[in-house]
This record gives structure tokens, C-alpha cells and sequence, in this order.
């Protein structure tokens, strides 16, 4: 598909989201008054600071796979089969400043749960749905999208990409959805100049080169694949984690879950699905209490060859995005990174 | 859409006492088009749920060629197994599936060792009376069954009529004797010594508890059997039996989907130790 370019003025932009969340959910990063930026639900725009600068704190993995989610309710009478209700979701949305690795992680998220067989929450969720992208001209302070080709911007996935231009945002499209938003809102956007194009290249350029951290993703993914990871980096970096499930949950790309059933009264209830964490020790516990994988120092490795040998594996591709949010999650200080370059630089 | 975590509900029709860990529920959908239609393939297995106690994998121990009722059985284990074993005919069971990628069927011609113990002979059951009730199916079959107690023996009826077949061998063994017992003692891979069998042409299909498994392989690859030829099936935690919710990941594979059956060399590849 050919890519049009157009130029948005920022001063149109609040204007431009107000149409699009006419009849959409309008999800964006929205600093609160705590001073955290989070991906958040904006019932009205005035007065709302949707943040661009910083970093969101949380990805989207909550708007599209929530934490806790209802699947079902059932009923049962006494005597009688249970009756089984499945819950709708909601309607379609509007993400709005998700960075490259956020986008990557939906996209990833697609691999998981519109394979062959769909989860029909999942996708239900994510059908009819505008992902408005930003590229980093400035990375953030743990970025490493660049080394697992999740950034700092993208080619695809997105309906529409912005760049900050200063006073103006370069806008490509991605999808026909996309192009379908300019032309409908064609008052919105101005033509794209030589100047645009030529300042937008610039500005991508440039940004490959505003990485702050060094993170040797591919070296580590040979390592991995050579099986040259001795095994005193597993059990160094296992001793620091304290088993909390943090890096699981912040992470985009984490979409492992448990199922539960919760009783409302005697004769009815929900089966809920909550966000699991492969770090946790119940994990791969059977009933009866055997467990395949019993320590935690086998639970780390898993979670780190999921991320960087398995999924590269079976998807091509790594599912770490290189957003960097579980370095200032772990307060073990055994995150992603620390992983990467240990084995990269065989530093023990 | 179709919704893969709402469960099918379906009646127990029958409950059948294997031993005190072990109880075969008989069940049959209650929508009967549904029940007329479906199928599924030796080796594969069922989420199992009731209502406000979850769910759990539990693999099918019937066979497709004898359809109308599904059976399931379940050793009290969790909370789920122990409640499923307070149920009885005419409770409710909520079903989903059939999952997982079965035995493979150009096996099932040829000459069969079976290998199991406790409940693992569940998933083989269906594999053997699926083999039996083929009309051009006249390979051997050898079926080796270890328990821990005579009175631990599980699946009586089966083993009744595969003695008499005369196609089958059917050796039982016990850890520890008790009265009246005059069958063999020891664990099961004592019977595999003495197997008729030519291997080249033969497949082995294993499964039991976890501290059978490596001896029995061992002991296989002695009588000269190839990786290609020995297959078992896993179990794991499960949650979705889809290939979504992690638990059941083993080294790039999803036993609920690739698995849970593997022949050995698979199992090798995925350098798990066997």
C-alpha cells in the first residue's frame, strides 16, 4: 500500500481526537495529578494533558487483555444443568500515542491470540480499533527498541504514524483505515512539503543515534541459540529475584493467564481470567503437587529463552519489545537488560 | 463468534469405581445433535470443569469407533478431582475440547507395546480398544500395566476383555502383593524383559507417573527400540488448552497443542531429559 504523507498542526490535534472519539473509546497517555503518565480512558479532552514526553508508565496490554477479566457467568439450580453466560465487551477505540514498542506489542499479541484458534475476547477487543503510533525522536532512558526491531519507529501496523515536527506532526498512513481518517477529516491536515519529508527523514535518522543504553539483543539471541549461556548467570541473577511477578505484568508482551472460578452465591458466579507470571513458583505446579519446572532458577531461564530464543524461534522475532519498562520495575535490578549483557559480555 | 472458553454441558450417565483414587465418569452431552457429532482422536483430551471449582485437563480414555459416551477418569488429586469425585449419574460435568494432537494413526496397524502405570493407562485404553475395534487391524499387541496394589488395579473390564482377545497379551504387575495376589511383583519394566517383539516393525506407547517414565524408556531403547518408535504423553498444568495461557509451555512447545503426545525423538530435540 502507498503511504500518504500529510502534515498535522499541533494545535489541531485535540481537535482532530475529538471527532475520532465521537463514537470511539479515546485511549491515550494522560500525565495525572500524581505525575504518573499512563495509557488512560479520556472521557472528556478539556483538561486533559495527553503527554507525549514522557514515557507512559503502562503499555496497553491492559486495554486489550485486562488483568482481570470476566469470561463468563453461569448459574446453577439445584438439580438442574448450570447455565453458562458469556460476557460481550465493549466498543471500538482510539490509541492514541502509543510508542513503536507498544504497537509491536499488539501486533505481537495478535501472534498469541488471533492464531488458528481466536480468543474471542481478545478479539473482540481489538476489532474495530485506531492505532494512532508516535515515533521516539528521543528514545527514553531504558529504550533498546532498536535492537529488537520494534523501533524507534515503525513500518507497519500502525493507521496512522506521527513525528514531531515541533510546531507540527509529519503524519504517514499504515493502513487503509488510515487514509480513510484523512480523507474524512481532510480539513484537519495540511499537504506534506519537500521541507516536511526532508525534516521527518532527519528526524528518524537522528534518532537511531539517541540511544542511551547499549543492549546486545542479537549476540544474545546466538548465545542463546548456541546454548553459550553458562548456567552461573541463571542462578546469579535467580537469587535476586524475589518472585513478585513484576516484569511479567508491566511487560507489553507477558500474556500469560490463569483461569479462576469465583462464586457470587451458592448457585452462581464467574470463571475470571487473571494475568499470570511464569517467575511465580505455582505456575507449573500439577494437583498433587508434582512440578516440572520446580526452581526458580529454571523459572527465570524460561521466561528470558521465551523471550529471546522461543518466540525468535517459532515467530522470528523476539517478543522483547525493548521498551525497557521492567529495568525500573525489577527491584532486584535482575531485568531484561541485565540479562542481555551479562551473557553478551560474559561478565558474571 | 464462537466462544472456545464456554464449556459444553454434559451428564454423567454412569460413574464407574477404577480403585479409591480413581473413578471413570461416563458422559454424553446434553444437546444430543451435539452429542451425535462429536469425535475426537486417541490421545487427545477434555477441559473438565463444574461450575465455581474451575477446570482442568483430563485425557479421554474412551474410543472414537465406540461413540454416543465420552469417558473420562480422574484420580483425586486437586480440588477439582476430589469434588468430581463426590459426583454422581445424573450430576453435570462441563466439557470443552477435544484438544491436543492425538497418537498418530498409521501406528496403530502396526504391532503395539503398551507401557503404562496407575492412571496413565487411561490415554493408552483409548488408543487399544481404537486399535481392537479396527476391522483390518490384526498387528500384536502387548500390554503391560503396572499397579501399586492388586487392589489399585484400575480398568478391570478393559483388561478382562483384552485377555481374552486373541490378538493381545495383556501382563499385570504390582508393587506390593497382597492376599490372593499370584500375578507378578515388581515394577513394570521387569515385564519388559521378556518382550516378543520385533521392534523394527512396532511402536511403544508409554505413559505413567513421572519416576516410571525414565526407566521404561531406558529399558525400551535397550530392546531396541528407536526414538522414532517410543511414544508417551505429557501432562501439565493447563488453563486454556488452546496454546494461550503459558502454563503448559515446555521448551518452545505447547504440550496442549504440539502435545501431549511426542514420540522420544521429539522429546530429545527439545533436550528434555527422558
Amino acid at each position: 500500500m502507498k503511504t500518504i504523507s500529510k502534515v498535522l498542526k499541533k494545535d489541531h490535534l485535540k481537535s482532530l481526537l475529538r471527532k475520532l472519539a465521537k463514537d470511539r473509546q479515546l485511549v491515550a497517555p494522560v500525565r495525572n495529578s500524581y505525575g504518573d503518565t499512563l495509557f488512560t480512558e479520556i472521557e472528556a479532552l478539556d483538561g486533559v494533558e495527553i503527554d507525549l514526553d514522557n514515557q507512559a508508565q503502562s503499555s496497553l496490554k491492559s486495554f486489550l487483555f485486562p488483568q482481570q477479566q470476566v469470561l463468563f457467568e453461569y448459574s446453577t439450580d439445584q438439580g438442574s444443568a448450570p447455565v453458562y453466560k458469556a460476557i460481550d465487551s465493549d466498543g471500538p477505540t482510539v490509541f492514541f500515542g502509543l510508542r513503536s514498542c507498544d504497537l509491536a506489542a499488539i501486533l505481537y499479541m495478535d501472534v498469541i491470540f488471533l492464531k488458528e484458534v481466536k480468543d474471542p475476547y481478545y478479539r473482540q477487543k481489538r476489532e474495530n480499533n485506531i492505532l494512532i503510533s508516535i515515533g521516539c525522536n528521543e528514545p527514553f532512558s531504558n529504550c533498546f527498541c532498536r535492537q529488537t526491531k520494534s523501533g524507534p519507529f515503525m513500518e507497519y501496523g500502525f493507521d496512522l504514524q506521527l513525528t514531531d515536527l515541533g510546531d507540527r506532526f509529519f503524519v504517514e498512513t499504515g493502513r487503509a483505515q488510515g487514509e480513510e481518517i484523512i480523507q474524512q477529516w481532510a480539513h484537519f491536515f495540511s499537504p506534506a512539503s519537500k521541507e516536511d519529508e526532508k525534516a521527518q527523514y532527519q528526524m528518524r535518522l537522528e534518532a537511531q543515534g539517541n540511544f542511551k543504553r547499549q543492549v546486545l539483543v542479537d549476540l544474545a539471541i546466538r548465545k542463546l541459540k548456541d546454548d553459550l549461556v553458562p548456567e552461573e548467570v541463571w542462578s546469579k541473577l535467580s537469587s535476586r529475584c524475589q518472585d513478585c511477578g513484576g516484569c511479567a505484568y508491566i511487560c507489553p508482551t507477558c500474556t500469560c493467564f490463569t483461569i479462576n472460578d469465583r462464586k457470587i452465591s451458592t448457585d452462581s458466579g464467574e470463571r475470571i481470567r487473571t494475568w499470570d507470571a511464569c517467575t511465580f513458583a505455582g505456575f507449573t505446579t500439577m494437583a498433587g503437587g508434582h512440578n516440572p519446572v520446580d526452581m526458580k532458577q529454571n523459572r527465570m531461564k524460561r521466561r528470558f529463552m521465551h523471550k529471546l530464543y522461543y518466540d525468535v524461534k517459532s515467530h522470528n522475532r523476539t517478543s522483547c519489545v525493548g521498551c525497557g519498562r521492567c529495568v525500573d520495575m525489577c527491584f532486584g535490578g535482575v531485568d531484561i537488560i541485565k540479562f542481555i549483557n551479562m551473557v553478551g559480555q560474559g561478565e558474571i | 463468534m464462537n466462544n472456545i472458553y464456554l464449556p459444553n454441558s454434559a451428564i454423567i450417565k454412569e460413574v464407574i469405581d477404577e480403585n479409591e483414587q480413581i473413578k471413570t465418569f461416563v458422559t454424553v452431552f446434553r444437546d444430543e445433535m451435539f452429542n451425535r457429532s462429536f469425535t475426537y482422536e486417541p490421545g487427545q483430551f477434555m477441559m473438565v470443569s463444574i461450575p465455581g471449582l474451575g477446570e482442568a485437563p483430563i485425557s479421554i480414555s474412551s474410543t472414537p469407533t465406540r461413540p454416543g459416551a465420552l469417558h473420562l477418569s480422574v484420580r483425586k488429586a486437586g480440588s477439582l478431582t476430589n469434588a468430581m469425585h463426590q459426583l454422581q449419574a445424573g450430576d453435570y460435568l462441563g466439557l470443552r475440547g477435544p484438544y491436543g494432537r492425538p497418537f498418530p494413526l498409521d501406528i496403530m496397524g502396526k504391532d503395539l507395546l503398551f507401557v503404562a502405570g496407575g492412571i496413565g493407562l487411561a490415554p493408552l485404553c483409548s488408543v487399544i480398544n481404537y486399535c481392537l475395534d479396527q476391522s483390518g487391524s490384526h498387528g500384536k499387541k502387548i500390554i503391560l500395566y503396572g499397579s501399586r496394589r492388586p487392589s489399585d488395579i484400575a480398568f478391570q473390564s478393559d483388561i478382562t476383555a483384552w485377555q481374552k482377545h486373541s490378538n493381545v497379551t495383556c501382563l499385570l504387575t504390582v508393587d506390593q502383593e497382597e492376599p490372593g495376589w499370584s500375578g507378578s511383583v515388581g515394577l513394570v519394566t521387569s515385564l519388559l524383559h521378556n518382550i516378543d517383539l520385533n521392534c523394527d516393525k512396532s511402536a511403544a506407547l508409554v505413559c505413567g507417573p513421572p519416576v516410571m517414565i525414565p526407566p521404561v524408556l531406558q529399558q525400551l531403547k535397550k530392546n531396541g527400540f528407536t526414538d522414532e518408535n517410543i511414544w508417551t504423553t505429557m501432562e501439565r498444568y493447563m488453563k486454556c488448552g488452546v496454546g494461550m495461557c503459558g502454563h503448559c509451555h515446555m521448551e518452545g512447545e505447547m504440550v496442549c497443542v504440539d502435545g501431549p503426545v511426542f514420540n522420544k525423538a521429539e522429546l530429545n530435540s527439545l533436550k528434555l531429559e527422558t
